[in-house]
């Protein structure tokens, strides 16, 4: 079961909005979400290694990695970058290559006594756009990726 | 689907408690006293949550007196509630590895400062 009290609350079935409040400062904090070789250590659920392509953070900008794992495979991820305010906030969109807009998220960092308040917002914005996503995640034996993922997180717990 | 219905649907899924009644319910059908199980709620206020669930057509309930299974219904949105119980999950496990890397980039800066 998921712990509710630790991060997550939902204003509705199609957003979801994590909280976390990280022990660092923010100008840290931020670098690890803006610079590949920070990025690449945490990024990946476990038993996944992340590898960034190419990153370019600023509004246009894109963020291209790949996720692989010795029995899923790989997972192409291509982010787009709406918004850069430093250190405080960073909008962007979260796709594939193919199909870039699947979901819009927005991510802040507040300061709050020498440690960061991180927000995650994340909305798709239509049930088309959720189809899409789930078309993505539809392997060739028919299970969905993220089924075979939650499975996987299970028996790491 | 008709806007009100919509709505009514993404009320139903707007409430943590009730996405994970859902999720559940995509594995079989459960009784009230197998749903109520996981959470520490009483049976009335998990009672409440089915008859969300059932007006917005999420959910059937069976017959059987005893039992009442609960069913799910509408499988585009079970889809959408299982699969933001697994992102949660997927980010809930980041945002720990993140604090821990945290943890470690700052412990290698102390030690770093030390040397000097």
């Amino acid at each position: 079961m998921i712990d509710m009290k630790r991060d997550v609350t939902s204003t509705s079935g199609r957003e979801i909005i994590l909280t976390r409040v990280l022990n660092a400062p923010r100008e840290l904090v931020w670098k690890t979400w803006t610079e590949p070789k920070h990025v690449d250590q945490w990024m990946g659920p476990r038993g996944f290694k992340t590898k960034t392509d190419s990153m370019d953070v600023r509004p246009g900008g894109t963020w291209h990695y790949v996720m692989s794992h010795a029995e899923y495979g790989t997972f192409d991820n291509l982010i787009t970058y709406r918004e850069v305010v430093r250190p405080e906030r960073l909008v962007y969109s979260h796709g594939t290559s193919e199909e870039p807009e699947q979901f819009h998220v927005t991510v802040t960092f507040v300061e709050e006594g020498g440690k960061t308040r991180l927000t995650m917002h994340s909305v798709w914005p239509t049930v088309e756009a959720f189809e899409a996503v789930r078309k993505f995640n539809v392997e060739d034996g028919g299970k969905q990726t993220l089924e075979r993922l939650a499975e996987h997180l299970a028996t790491q717990s | 689907m008709p806007p009100d219905r919509l709505d009514a649907t993404f009320t139903a899924l707007a409430d943590p408690t009730r996405r994970a009644i859902l999720a559940r319910l995509a594995q079989g059908e459960a009784s009230v006293n197998e749903l109520a199980e996981p959470f520490a709620m009483s049976l009335p206020a998990i009672s409440k949550h089915l008859k969300v669930l059932e007006r917005a057509g999420l959910i059937s309930r069976g017959r059987d007196a005893q039992r009442r299974p609960c069913r799910l219904e509408a499988a585009p949105l079970k889809e959408v509630a299982e699969w933001a119980e697994h992102y949660v999950r997927v980010w809930e496990e980041r945002l720990d590895r993140l604090d821990e890397y945290l943890q470690e980039l700052q412990r290698a800066e102390k030690k770093q400062g030390r040397k000097k």
